[in-house]
Parts: C-alpha cells; sequence; structure tokens
C-alpha cells in the first residue's frame, strides 16, 4: 500500500497557478449535474498509446468495454498494436463474492503467454478497489515470474476526474517504470515528451523537426511510445509537457529527484508552434542549437504561408464564434487568428484563470469572453454577424437558425491539427464548412409551414 | 442446429464487445418522451455511455450521473447522491420521467434503489442493472419490464385495435418504425415501448433539448394495458410481455424470436390477419413479400458460397441468421456476448458467448463477418469482406436508418450482404 500514490497530495499540485487561489482543489462532482469522464478514463487517456504494452483492466465490462479503440493514437511499433486492443477481466458476481485477484493472476499470465508484451499496465477499476483485490502483490508477483515490468495503476473511476486519473498514471509510471534502466547511449539534446499522446499522429507533426535539430526524443509519455525506452527517461536533459497540465505533476517531481527542467508547450496553430520549437531549443541552451531553430522556424513558416496563401483569400474578412472548453478556449482561437480568422468570441464558461487571461490576451481589447456561451452565442452572431461557429454539436441549430457555417469542434477528429502541417488540414476543413451550402438548404422553410 | 458454448472459459475478455446493462438501461430509458437517464454510479459509467451512444447515433445523448465518489461509496447508502442528483436535475429542466439504473460500483455497494425511490417525490422508475452481470440486451429488456411493472395502470378493459409492440434493443430506430407502420396497416393503433424510433432517429429538432426529444409518452405507458395483443420481439423482451400480462389478464400475448426472413414475416402476417380479421394483407406486404423471394433468388448465387462468421447480442444473431441462411449463407460461427435461450434458435454450426479473439482464432471458417464496428480490425487483419451492424458502429452515419427487418428490409440486407462477398471475392488478393 506504502506505493499508492495520495490522492490528496495529487490535488494539491504545487506546480498548479489555480490551487494558490482556491480552497478546496478540484472539487468533487456534483450529482444530477455532472458531464465528463472519470479518473480511470484519465489513466487509460495517458497510457494506452503504449502500444507494445498490454492495458489490463480490472473490473467490470463498462470500463474497457465500451471505450477500447476509441483513440486514434497512431503508433510506428511493428506488429500487433496492442493500444488498439481491449484486455478486461470482466469480473463478475462470483469474482465480486470471492475476490478477483486469481482472475487477475491468470488473466495476466494468459497475455504473456499470447501476447508477448513488453509490460503490463494493470487498471484498478471502482468495483476491484470496493472489494479490495491486492492488485500491487498480484502485479510484483507476475513481474517476478514473467520477468518484465507489470506495473499498477490505481485510478479507479470514483477517485476523480479525468485530469486526477492522469496524474495517477504519471505517479504510476515515475513509480514503476522511470529511472528502471539505462540508455544506450545518451546527447545532450535528449528530452521526454509528456503529455503528447499522438492523436492522429499530431506528433509527427513536429517531431521530424526537432530530429532535423539534432533534438532527440529520448521517450515520451505516451505517444507512438515505448515502454523500454520511458524507463530511461531519467536520462534526459530537458522534459517537454506537450499541452496538458493535468500531468504537471510528474515532470515537477523529475525535476526534484533528477534535477531535469520542465518546459509547458502547445503545437496549435503556428506561433504556437513556432514559439514551442524555440522554447525547447532555449531550454536545452545551445546558441547554435537556438539559431538554428530560429532558421528553421522562418523556412517553415515561409513554406507554410505560401500553402496558406489561397485559404487566406477565403478567410479574409471573416468573422468566427467559438464555443469550446479549457486550453482549446485559446489555442483554436489562436491557430484561427493564424488562418486570417477574426475570432469575435470564446468561451471562457469552464476555464481556468490562466486560462481566461490566454484567452483574453488571445483575442485582444475587443474580443468577447463568453461566460454563458449558450445564451449569447446566437446574439453575438446577430450582432456582430458571424460567419462561422465552432462548438459542440448542441450548439448546431443555433449555426442553422442563423444560417451561417459549423464546425463541430468536439467531433472525434481523425487527421491531425497539430504543428504547421495539421493547420493546412484545419484550414481545408473550414474552408469546406464555410462553403458549404449544408446549412442554408436545411433551413429551407417546409412547403406546409407558413 | 450446432454446438453451444454457453460460458467463456478463458480468465479474461480480449476485444471484448459485451456491453453493459447500465447502457441497454440508459438506452432504453431515450425511447421514453423527456426521459433523463439517471446512472448511479461514478462519472465515468455515464461519460462512457454518453460519448458511446453520441459517437453512434450523431447525436446529442441526454443522461445524468449521481456522481459517486470514493468518500460517498463509502459513507452515503446512496440516498444522498440520488436524492441530491434528482434536485439538481429539476432545477434546469423538468422531465417528465426519472429513470434511475445502477451500476456495478453501486451494486457492489449494495444500494437499496427501491427504498430511495421513495425519497424522491418525483416520477420515478428504478432498475438495477449492475455491470457484472448481463448485457446491453438485458440492460433494455429489465428496463422495460421495471417501467411496465412501475407504470403500467392495472385494467380488465380491452381495445381490440390497440396493439403493444415491445422490441429487443438491437432493433434500429427505423427498424422499430418499419415494425409499427407494418402492423398499422392491419388496423392497429400501435405502441412501442422503448420507442427510439421517434427518440432515437436522428431529426433535426427545433431545438436540443437537455431531456431524450421523442420516444412513447409516459402517460401512453400507464395506458398500455388495455392493449388486445402484445407482441415481444426477441427472448430478452419475453419477461417484459409477461410482466404487460400481470397487468391485464385479457391481453394476448405473441412471441417473435425476431422479425427477419420470410418465415419469421410470414408468422407476424399470420398473426396480424387472424387478430384483424382480415382476409388479405395490404398490397404493398404483398408486394414487397415478393421482392424479397426475388431478391433471395438474386443473392443465393453468392450467398450459398459464403461462410458467415456474425457477432451481437442473441435476439440479433438469431434473426441475422435466420434470414441469411433463408438464402443459403452458412452461419459457420455466432458468437454471442452473452447467454441467452435465443443461443438455441441460431442457425449456426457453432453458437459460442466470447468475444473478437475467439472470433479470430476461427478465421479459417469464414468468408464473411456482420458485426459492429470492433471487427473492422479483425476483418483488415484477416482479409474478410465486412456488412457493419450492431452496437457501436463509429465508422459509418446513418446507423439509426438501417432496415433489415420484414419483407422490406431482408430484401435490402441480402443484397447487401451478398454484394459485399462479391466485392471481396473481386478483389486483387
Amino acid at each position: 500500500m506504502a506505493q499508492k500514490p495520495k490522492i490528496r497530495e495529487l490535488l494539491d499540485e504545487s506546480a498548479c497557478a489555480h490551487n494558490k487561489n482556491k480552497k478546496s482543489a478540484c472539487n468533487a462532482p456534483t450529482p444530477g449535474a455532472t458531464t465528463g469522464g472519470c479518473a480511470f478514463e484519465g489513466a487509460q487517456i495517458s497510457l494506452f498509446p503504449y502500444a507494445d504494452a498490454a492495458h489490463l483492466v480490472h473490473g467490470p465490462m463498462t470500463c474497457v468495454g465500451a471505450s477500447w479503440e476509441t483513440r486514434l493514437t497512431h503508433t510506428s511499433r511493428p506488429g500487433r498494436d496492442l493500444t488498439q486492443m481491449g484486455f478486461t477481466t470482466g469480473i463478475s458476481t462470483n469474482d465480486v463474492v470471492f475476490g478477483g485477484e486469481e482472475k487477475l493472476r491468470q488473466a495476466i499470465d494468459y497475455i504473456v503467454e499470447h501476447y508477448a508484451p513488453e509490460a503490463v499496465f494493470v487498471y484498478s477499476t471502482c468495483v476491484t478497489a470496493m472489494i479490495g483485490d491486492d492488485i500491487d502483490a498480484v502485479c510484483r508477483q507476475a513481474e517476478q515470474t514473467h520477468g518484465i515490468p507489470m506495473v499498477p495503476v490505481h485510478a479507479p473511476g470514483f477517485v476523480g476526474s479525468k485530469n486526477l486519473g492522469s496524474r495517477l498514471a504519471g505517479e504510476a509510471v515515475l513509480t514503476h517504470l522511470i529511472g528502471t534502466r539505462e540508455p544506450k547511449n545518451t546527447t545532450p539534446f535528449d528530452i521526454n515528451l509528456i503529455g503528447e499522446y499522438n492523436v492522429t499522429g499530431d506528433m509527427w507533426q513536429y517531431t521530424p523537426l526537432l530530429e532535423e535539430l539534432g533534438i532527440r526524443v529520448l521517450s515520451t509519455l505516451s505517444g507512438d511510445g515505448r515502454v523500454a525506452n520511458i524507463r530511461t527517461a531519467h536520462r534526459a536533459n530537458l522534459n517537454v509537457l506537450v499541452c496538458a497540465k493535468s500531468l504537471i505533476s510528474l515532470p515537477r517531481k523529475m525535476q526534484e529527484r533528477y534535477d531535469i527542467p520542465f518546459i509547458s508547450v502547445s503545437f496549435y496553430g503556428k506561433r504556437d508552434t513556432n514559439a514551442s520549437i524555440l522554447a525547447i531549443a532555449t531550454a536545452l541552451g545551445n546558441a547554435d542549437l537556438i539559431e538554428r531553430a530560429k532558421k528553421l522556424i522562418a523556412r517553415e513558416e515561409d513554406k507554410l504561408d505560401k500553402k496558406l496563401a489561397p485559404y487566406r483569400k477565403v478567410f479574409q474578412g471573416k468573422k468566427a464564434v467559438l464555443n469550446t472548453g479549457g486550453n482549446k478556449s485559446w489555442s483554436i482561437a489562436s491557430a484561427l487568428q493564424d488562418l486570417g480568422f477574426e475570432v469575435v468570441a470564446t468561451s471562457v464558461k469552464k476555464a481556468t484563470e490562466a486560462d481566461k487571461e490566454k484567452a483574453r490576451a488571445t483575442l485582444g481589447e475587443k474580443g468577447i469572453l463568453m461566460t454563458n456561451p449558450g445564451q449569447e452565442q446566437a446574439k453575438i452572431i446577430d450582432e456582430i454577424g458571424a460567419h462561422l461557429l465552432l462548438a459542440g454539436g448542441r450548439s448546431l441549430f443555433t449555426a442553422i437558425k442563423k444560417r451561417i457555417a459549423f464546425a463541430d469542434v468536439n467531433q472525434e477528429k481523425k487527421k491531425s491539427y497539430g504543428g504547421y502541417g495539421g493547420l493546412l488540414n484545419l484550414a481545408e476543413d473550414l474552408k469546406n464548412a464555410l462553403q458549404n451550402p449544408v446549412f442554408n438548404n436545411v433551413a429551407r422553410r417546409a412547403p406546409w409551414e407558413k | 442446429m450446432g454446438e453451444i458454448t454457453r460460458r467463456p472459459t478463458k480468465p479474461l475478455q480480449v476485444n471484448p464487445f459485451r456491453l453493459s446493462q447500465p447502457m441497454g438501461a440508459a438506452l432504453a430509458f431515450l425511447g421514453i418522451d423527456r426521459c433523463m437517464p439517471l446512472m448511479h454510479g461514478g462519472m465515468g459509467c455515464t461519460s462512457f455511455t454518453k460519448v458511446f451512444l453520441t459517437r453512434h447515433f450523431c447525436e446529442p445523448i441526454a443522461i445524468q450521473t449521481t456522481a459517486v465518489t470514493d468518500v460517498t461509496a463509502v459513507l452515503d447508502g446512496g440516498d444522498g447522491s440520488i436524492v441530491e442528483a434528482v434536485a439538481n436535475i429539476t432545477k434546469k429542466v423538468t422531465p417528465s420521467l426519472i429513470g434511475l439504473h445502477s451500476t456495478g460500483l453501486t451494486e457492489t455497494k449494495g444500494d437499496d434503489l427501491r427504498g430511495v425511490a421513495t425519497q424522491v417525490d418525483y416520477p420515478l422508475v428504478y432498475v438495477h442493472s449492475t455491470d457484472y452481470e448481463g448485457g446491453l440486451e438485458s440492460g433494455w429488456g429489465k428496463t422495460t419490464k421495471a417501467l411496465i411493472e412501475q407504470l403500467v395502470e392495472p385494467t380488465t378493459a380491452t381495445r381490440t385495435d390497440k396493439v403493444v409492440l415491445l422490441p429487443h434493443v438491437s432493433l434500429t430506430p427505423i427498424e422499430v418504425e418499419k415494425i409499427k407502420e407494418f402492423i398499422a396497416l392491419f388496423g392497429f393503433e400501435v405502441h412501442a415501448l422503448p420507442d427510439l424510433s421517434t427518440s432515437l432517429d436522428g431529426h433535426l429538432g427545433e431545438k436540443q433539448s437537455a431531456l431524450s426529444n421523442g420516444g412513447i409518452s409516459v402517460e401512453a405507458i400507464k395506458e398500455l394495458a388495455d392493449a388486445a395483443l402484445v407482441i415481444s420481439v426477441g427472448a430478452s423482451m419475453q419477461p417484459s410481455a409477461a410482466a404487460l400480462l400481470k397487468k391485464n389478464s385479457g391481453i394476448r400475448h405473441r412471441h417473435c424470436a425476431h422479425l427477419q426472413g420470410l418465415e419469421a414475416t410470414d408468422q407476424l402476417v399470420a398473426t396480424l390477419l387472424e387478430a384483424s380479421g382480415h382476409e388479405k394483407p395490404p398490397a404493398s406486404v404483398i408486394r414487397w413479400r415478393k421482392r424479397l423471394q426475388d431478391a433471395m433468388l438474386d443473392s443465393h448465387f453468392s450467398l450459398g458460397q459464403t461462410r458467415v462468421l456474425l457477432i451481437g447480442e442473441p435476439d440479433f444473431l438469431a434473426g441475422a441468421g435466420q434470414v441469411l441462411s433463408e438464402a443459403g449463407a452458412k452461419i459457420t460461427l455466432a458468437v454471442a456476448t452473452v447467454d441467452s435461450p435465443q443461443l438455441d434458435a441460431i442457425p449456426a454450426d457453432k453458437v459460442m458467448v466470447g468475444d473478437l479473439e475467439d472470433a479470430e482464432a476461427h478465421q479459417a471458417n469464414y468468408d464473411l463477418i456482420v458485426g459492429n464496428y470492433h471487427t473492422e480490425a479483425l476483418a483488415h487483419r484477416c482479409g474478410k469482406s465486412l456488412v457493419l451492424r450492431g452496437y457501436p458502429n463509429w465508422e459509418m452515419v446513418g446507423n439509426q436508418l438501417k432496415n433489415d427487418l420484414l419483407y422490406e428490409g431482408g430484401a435490402y440486407f441480402l443484397c447487401e450482404v451478398a454484394n459485399a462477398a462479391e466485392t471481396m471475392r473481386a478483389a486483387p488478393h
């Protein structure tokens, strides 16, 4: 039990800006008025991209039965992509009554025998946490039997949000994997990418550029990740936290334990990508590297601008209203501006203080920060005359009523919007949305309506 | 019938396609007009279900959670979080009904839903739907039964023109509508319970409601017991039919194992002719029967050389297996999510309760797969043709509009499967 992370401590993350002025950090959800995923989902999001490891969910069917093969996290691993497989003990009434440890042990043996993974992550869930299955002990024994890492992940859904689950996942990796192996060689420019999951291949939009600069991605948590590499993560020169505040505890602790500095970056939009590449080079502290990074950025920016020119003509003078949450409230706004849109309003309904500040900085003085977007967006479209509404599916009817184009920001994305290349994908999709007559067509009155 | 394996022998599921009972319960409540399904469990149970169904239907899904935490799991017997959830929901919206259903978490705790229900001063139906037993189909079936037991008012009167339809979970919204219309052609007023045909049929509403938008009304459910005839479709709906008969012993019950293919549709027509006193069905029904016969002949050459793997809920397997085998397809393997009496009725060489790893182990024995989204990777890896059916289908739009039932849908389905088989045979290897 000593190895189990202390949840309270993880909730009071000292590196979180908002914890300075909040009494109870990351509050409990309200019954009947809650949306969003659980801690298990957060752990799953953070760790499943290790495609060379099996991810065994010790719980009933809902946990993985409804959620496997849902995220397009790509891997370059040859052979079977274990990320896109579902493994679960699928516990039954019998297991609830008599305990599920024996079943778990047998399940691990089965997986090792049939799929030869580099490691097995074992996730506890609400039910198996409640019945008190000791997954630590099962993992310890299995590790001795099979000689590969067995990582217990203590993120049962009911301990909190997705965000907390990601932290618990980071904690499991820190306790059981990081520092358990030495790299073959090291370079002065070794980095870890933390919180980059390579959804739709986002990471591959920029890692070739880093490699071109001589920056080596030593390990990732966990996009296109390998267990063998994350075990060597303690030898990196820099931790790069990508667009994921949820994992901030991990680099902070690695700084304390291994003296590795960390920076927080985002690769969404041109300006963010520019700034992030430069920030990584700067943090690695080599003058020559910084110079080369600047040149590379200039080159890529030039290349991108040429490709974006025809789109900018389409987007010139177009106004967009953005209704989404969290860091998307400013990161998508920034990308839209890169494309030539004027972002007239963005939602800060659930944004943190830091997100609100960034949203204000991105939109400028005139920009509207909506605190109740459901009510406000229709009025803003009327008054300011927007051309495009980017929002969740529930707002579709607002766009149709106002006869403007709509893009679903929450839609499970199938292609990458990350880095320079991703901005072109975004441009193409938004151009198609703006030029699509469907929103106008479906708003046609039926012949029997007066 | 072939060999049947009812219990999996492995200590785990690999690439599972069994879905949970609470999800089936939530879906059933979504077939009731202006209902708010309330899942009693961790917020993740609800979130996974909401995202799953949103992606399948491409529609917003109304559902709320009691958001049980590690602390309330220990300190609260369920009453606290349920009462608070109902208060918070009704602060913002006015549902016609709250559909309270439990999960593995709260069943492990042993929460007394019935006791809590008496503390809630709001229309509410409760159902125990743990996810460590049963599956989507039983969650839907249990909820239908609970709706009947807790809402329907007993009566002794019957209306001879009124029919209650109890459709199993694997029937799409449009299929439910097609059955209703089919029965209505014989002069009946038809009420389906649950009724997804007007809620999750994918219609553009005037505004996006926070509650289920369409479906059978609570008022109509209360008055179901004066029907002259109840038709249950699928073994999972038998207990619901029995529950309805308890409300009025004068109701006649006809059970259909499924409504796919010539024989099953003929039987339904015979039932409806008898019940209505009509001598012949309407002309359109007669015409569609001829079209199905023709489609069976047109597709038999291809299907006769096709070995099929079926994946899905037991009630679905029975129907799909029947219509395909009527045209000569060989169902070499049917893998079911859970055990059911229906497994005996599946016309396959081998029937088993299992997962997609089991299906993959038998890959030498089939050419074509009929199954859900998760079978796509299997089809791709093993070079099989694929016809996507069942929950979830995140790959295609228009799931709610797929009709494989009765004479008409059977004709479409046979052509689609035969064409998929031929496309694969024509592809370079």
